[in-house]
């Protein structure tokens, strides 16, 4: 496990700029969304800024899960990583650790920007820790469906095919006008575009549970599968 | 008794399992290392070294065949702590580089007092003590190869293996390599080396094979495999050279002051006898009879059927 950790930490150290990047964009959006404290914000501007950054995080989680292993062997750093005593299971935990922990920092740097929103425009504040929350959850299951995939596509691909599996749930569910909500992901994602500060918007716990459950099954998955795959072949 | 790395009938075949275009990287490969040698590595760009290292650290898996590595299958993720691997054109985090050794080390599971230590053990070993904080980005080529290696003996291993360990050194820091490899060995570590400087292969090794199109072609101690038993060379006095110009390769060479000056002839074994009558029959005294010695170089090229290396 401190193993994992510390790949992860090392993960991180790697991603530092970008995810700097992305928290000043977070800063600024909020304070974009707010006009700077000129005039008072609309509500649909702040509904907009929440979805837009739940939304945002999980696909950044998504992108830098698929993108991990394949920039890893590129470089041909992997080699000399998976030659010490870690299983590539391990190795997958630790990406996900990082991803994870990027998404929770995002998270967290959303609500603090949304409660300053929110305390511009007037509205009440409660709802953001439970949607935050919720982005975790998503955030994770993008990130291990994403992982899962890249263990056997490029990055692109992967990146493409995880979309992909939170569409057709959508698309499914925009033509039938129901249903769907059986994939935690999709689920998660219909919260997030339903998402008010009115007292009445509840938070369903069980998708966040089940996105979980299904963020384990993938990340079981990807290790299974990566455990089986060449490494030190040369990636295209 | 099995060896420390066991490869038994492995063959590796590259190509996905749709294509139709597959190659075999390495066939019907068996090698078998035994603990306390220095075992050198050859073969041309392509013979299949490469891929044979990383079945055996687990990188990839055999399409038949199995292997071990101190009596575990390949690929056991704890025997791992046990080895130290340099890979063929090392790359490395862009961190100071005891912190990165640190790194490294701490994937082994070494505890931290004991990290510090040996991180500035090995780093002294290679020479780049001075150098513990500075970024490795910021290192030359040779430098990061030496850092390279530094990784692979932080958890002091049993087994190290390393690939093209001085491909990027200058002579100088080659010298050293060299060095450090002989005290590993001394002290105890089995070294597998795989490398294209036949020259530093020569002369450490204990036993070396030779790989080719990825079948093994060749292998044994190293000093064997430099004596031709097909030709001798005699070395005789009391004999004029040029009574022996119709035996092939004969020159007259300085033999020591005492002895004052001789022939020496190189002749195919099965000339061997008729030369040494010849000598005798000229009153000549014959003074030695031994196999001619090749360099690894000749003996690559002869079972690779290179006409140089790649």
């Amino acid at each position: 496990m401190r193993a994992a950790l510390l790949i992860a930490a090392n993960f991180l150290r790697q991603h530092r700029w970008p995810v700097l990047l992305l928290f000043a964009w977070i800063v600024l959006t909020a304070g974009a969304t707010g006009d700077f404290g000129r005039s008072r914000p609309v509500n649909v501007d702040v509904y907009f800024y929440f979805q837009q950054q739940a939304i945002f995080i999980c696909i950044f989680s998504a992108f830098l899960a698929a993108d991990a292993i394949h920039s890893e062997r590129k470089s041909r750093r992997i080699l000399l990583l998976l030659s010490k005593a870690i299983s590539r299971g391990e190795y997958l935990l630790a990406v996900m650790a990082a991803t994870w922990a990027t998404a929770i920092a995002y998270a967290i740097l959303s609500a603090v920007c949304g409660v300053w929103l929110t305390a511009h425009a007037m509205l009440p504040s409660a709802g953001l820790w439970p949607l935050f929350t919720l982005v975790i959850a998503g955030a994770l299951v993008s990130a291990s469906v994403a992982m899962f995939f890249s263990t056997f596509l490029n990055p692109y691909l992967a990146t493409g095919c995880t979309l992909a599996l939170f569409s057709i749930p959508a698309a499914w569910h925009a033509a039938r006008h129901a249903g769907a909500v059986w994939w935690p992901g999709f689920s998660l994602l219909l919260q997030f575009l339903t998402f008010t500060l009115r007292p009445d918007w509840a938070p369903r716990w069980s998708t966040a549970a089940a996105a979980l459950l299904e963020s384990v099954i993938f990340w079981g998955l990807a290790a299974i599968i990566f455990e089986r795959r060449d490494i030190a072949v040369p990636v295209e | 008794m099995p060896g420390i790395l066991d490869y038994s009938y492995v063959t590796k075949d590259y190509g996905t399992a749709w294509s139709r275009r597959r190659v075999r990287a390495l066939d019907d490969f068996t090698l078998s290392l035994e603990r306390g040698e220095i075992f050198g590595f050859l073969g041309p760009n392509g013979a299949g070294k490469t891929t044979a290292i990383h079945l055996a650290l687990g990188f990839m898996r055999p399409s038949s065949g199995a292997g071990q590595m101190l009596g575990k299958p390949f690929g056991d993720a704890k025997t791992r702590a046990r080895i130290g691997f340099l890979a063929e054109n090392v790359a490395l985090y862009h961190r100071p580089a005891a912190k990165l050794l640190r790194f490294y080390g701490a994937l082994n599971g070494i505890r931290p007092q004991r990290l510090r230590l040996r991180c500035r053990e090995v780093l002294r070993q290679v020479e780049l003590e001075i150098e513990a904080d500075r970024n490795v980005a910021k290192f030359s080529r040779g430098m990061q190869q030496r850092i390279g290696l530094a990784q692979a003996l932080i958890n002091d291993p049993e087994l190290l293996i390393l690939d093209e360990p001085t491909s990027a050194l200058d002579p100088v820091a080659r010298v050293a390599m060299r060095e450090l490899l002989l005290e590993s060995n001394r002290a105890g570590k089995t070294i597998f080396l795989s490398s294209h400087l036949l020259s530093e292969i020569e002369l450490i090794c204990h036993r070396v094979a030779i790989l080719s199109k990825g079948r093994l072609v060749k292998v044994g101690k190293t000093e064997e495999l430099l004596v031709s038993h097909d030709r001798y060379e005699i070395v005789a006095r009391g004999v004029p050279a040029s009574s022996l110009e119709s035996m092939p390769q004969v020159r007259v060479v300085s033999l020591n002051a005492s002895l004052g000056r001789g022939v020496q002839l190189t002749v195919a074994a099965q000339l061997q006898r008729e030369a040494l009558e010849k000598i005798w029959a000229l009153g000549g005294e014959v003074l030695s009879v031994n196999p001619v010695r090749r360099s690894l170089e000749d003996v690559f090229l002869e079972l690779t059927g290179k006409g140089g290396l790649a």
